[in-house]
């Protein structure tokens, strides 16, 4: 029985249908996942599934080289500085949206989320004609900024959908007890918006740590993020190693995953 | 306690006027209810006093102080709302105290004084809740001691029962009117429900589109309003067209109704001539029995059983229509001729106006 006809049975076959969809579509994210897991186990010399016996060569491999080491430690600490800045601004940028009625909040609201408008190559363009007019241009702070940049609309939307659950009556309440707008923000706004600022901070940190382009192009001399030197390693040689490299990715995001889950659970969060 | 002075308050927002030249005043202890539909502005007032909002005109002062230029962090206000504005992820005794810990009191100041504002509002017991595990009537009462515990100088009550069913709704109310006489703050309510003015208020504002119409004690409101609006937002009326004839002595007036003359008390503004529009509360009006005075005849036209009483409606010669209530078990048949016998004394005359 096809698809589209199970549609207009019973119950029954629409929720197997629906079932097998599901399965379907895990089966199509996670099988890249797995495979590429799984070679990075391999004793063999080359990228295969299934892998052929089990080591950790790869690993000590991927530890060892430098230019790899290096691309993980400049992800690492890139992503976590955009990951502070970027929530800072943002969690600003989403209280002055809010403070912004009507008309105007709409155009800030766009204005803030247009860099996922605009194709990151042309951001990227920009950016490196910018930071060079500027004396920033292939330095390890260009590319910081233009992580921030792109990370930005993240952690905005994500606050500001945590800024929309708190009643405006909140704010007076406190005021009318006698708190500052200050005292307000750290003691009512922040810990119930906490969540949403978690979650903005772990989305801009997997996404600084996951930009190609924007990174290509503003990498300082010398420096290679990990995708980058990833990328550079695959284009001589085409050893697990990459498959180690792509697997200590996947873990760090599912640690973010897993945080979020912790911190918010994921129903809220989504 | 304080005495509080709103003085030609205005507010507009584009070309929708919020407040037209509202004037309030009340003395030191007293509850003022500003009372009127959706819209009329009652809200906006009060937002004013609080110091949500700016007004755009006009001038606020509190024993004789302009606080206009105060931010409402300072002001000293005790403020409920509708829907009660509770910290969620504080504890009860933490929402309650606090105002106390802003303001940089001790530990043991703070414990002592949240206990006895608790017991003051009957919440012993609930100290480490959270709000979402308690009921609606006590998260107000926790609104009410947040507020109550900082021993305000006026107490701000925006609709603070209309999210309660009506049982709580009656308890909450005595609560909120006992505790307020009890301490002596001056309060401002606001409500749309006139039964619950009436009930707690000392003087009550009836608002409408931005102005108030009548500002007068609940007594004065319900029996001499200024306007049919006031009349009909206050109760059960009944309205009957009349000519004015003349004046017959200071603020009473002789008229022709329903094809009788009556004198009865009327708006001292009323001219002789003018058109007018007399009130009759239904409680105001008796079936006629054997040898009584009779003031209008008609027919019963519609009647209804309601336990404690029987209202009935009376179709007069003239096309008027008279609602009114009678005991359960009186003789009420649709189509019978009967009189009607009014209690002068709460007949009210005034200018005939629209709704």
């Amino acid at each position: 029985m096809s698809g589209a006809s199970t549609m207009f049975v019973q119950q029954r076959p629409v929720g197997l249908g629906f079932a097998l969809l599901i399965v379907l579509l895990y089966v199509f994210l996670l099988v890249p996942l797995v495979t590429i897991v799984g070679a990075s186990f391999t004793a063999g010399l080359m990228i295969e599934f299934p892998p052929r016996g089990f080591s950790l060569q790869w690993y000590r491999e991927f530890f060892g080289r430098r230019d790899l080491v290096d691309g993980l430690l400049l992800s690492l600490r890139v992503g976590a500085i955009t990951a502070i800045v970027t929530t800072i601004v943002a969690t600003m940028a989403a209280l002055c949206g809010q403070a912004l009625s009507g008309r105007k909040g709409g155009w800030f609201q766009l204005a803030m989320t247009l860099p996922l408008l605009v194709p990151e190559l042309l951001t990227a363009v920009g950016l490196l004609f910018f930071l060079f007019k500027i004396g920033l241009g292939k330095t390890v702070l260009g590319l910081q900024m233009g992580h921030i940049l792109m990370s930005f609309p993240y952690a905005y939307v994500s606050i500001t959908a945590a800024l929309r659950q708190v009643p405006s009556s909140l704010d007076e309440a406190s005021a009318s007890l006698g708190a500052t707008h200050w005292q307000t923000f750290r003691m009512v706004t922040l810990p119930l918006i906490m969540p949403g600022v978690v979650m903005g901070a772990i989305f801009a940190f997997i996404n600084s740590f996951d930009l190609y382009t924007i990174s290509l192009l503003l990498k300082p001399l010398g420096g290679n993020t990990l995708p980058l030197a990833l990328f550079d390693f695959l284009t001589y040689e085409f050893k697990p190693t990459a498959a180690a490299a792509a697997t200590i990715s996947i873990v760090l995001s599912v640690i973010g995953v897993a945080l979020v889950q912790r911190l918010v659970g994921l129903q809220r969060a989504f | 306690m304080a005495t509080v002075d709103v003085k030609n308050l205005c507010k507009r927002y584009d070309d929708f006027v919020a407040l037209d030249g509202v004037s309030i005043a009340a003395r030191s202890g007293e509850l003022v209810t500003l009372l009127g539909p959706s819209g009329c502005g009652k809200s906006t007032t009060l937002r004013c006093l609080a110091g949500f909002l700016e007004p755009d005109g006009g001038e606020m002062a509190v024993d004789g102080q302009s606080i206009l230029a105060t931010p409402s962090n300072r002001r000293g206000f005790g403020v409920v709302f509708q829907n009660y504005a509770l910290f969620p992820h504080m504890t009860v005794a933490e929402n309650i105290g606090y105002g106390l810990r802003l303001r940089k009191c001790s530990g043991s100041e703070i414990t002592t004084r949240v206990h006895d504002v608790m017991s003051l509002v009957k919440l012993t017991g609930l100290e480490h809740r959270m709000p979402r595990e308690i009921s609606g009537g006590q998260q107000q009462r926790v609104a009410l001691a947040r507020a109550l515990v900082l021993k305000p100088k006026l107490l701000l009550l925006d609709e603070p029962l209309a999210n309660l069913d009506a049982r709580l709704r009656d308890e909450v109310r005595w609560l909120i009117r006992d505790l307020q006489q009890q301490s002596g703050i001056t309060a401002f309510y606001v409500t749309h429900d006139q039964s619950e003015a009436m009930a707690i208020s000392d003087m009550v504002a009836v608002m409408k589109k931005g102005r108030v119409a009548q500002f007068a004690t609940p007594r004065e409101i319900y029996q001499k309003p200024v306007e049919r609006y006031v009349a009909d937002f206050t109760g059960e009326a009944n309205f009957l067209s009349c000519r004015s004839l003349e004046a017959c002595g200071e603020g009473r007036m002789r008229i022709s109704v329903g094809g009788a003359e009556l004198d009865v008390d009327c708006v001292p503004s009323l001219e002789p001539g003018e058109a007018a529009e007399l009130l009759l509360r239904p409680e105001s009006l008796q079936l006629a029995t054997l040898g009584e005075d009779v003031t209008f005849r008609g027919r019963i036209v519609k009647s209804a059983f309601l336990g404690a009483s029987q209202h009935c409606e009376i179709a007069l010669a003239d096309g008027g229509v008279l609602k009114l209530t009678t005991a359960p078990n009186a003789p009420v048949r649709i189509g019978d001729e009967v009189g009607i016998v009014v209690d002068r004394s709460h007949a009210w005359l005034m200018p005939e106006g629209t709704k």
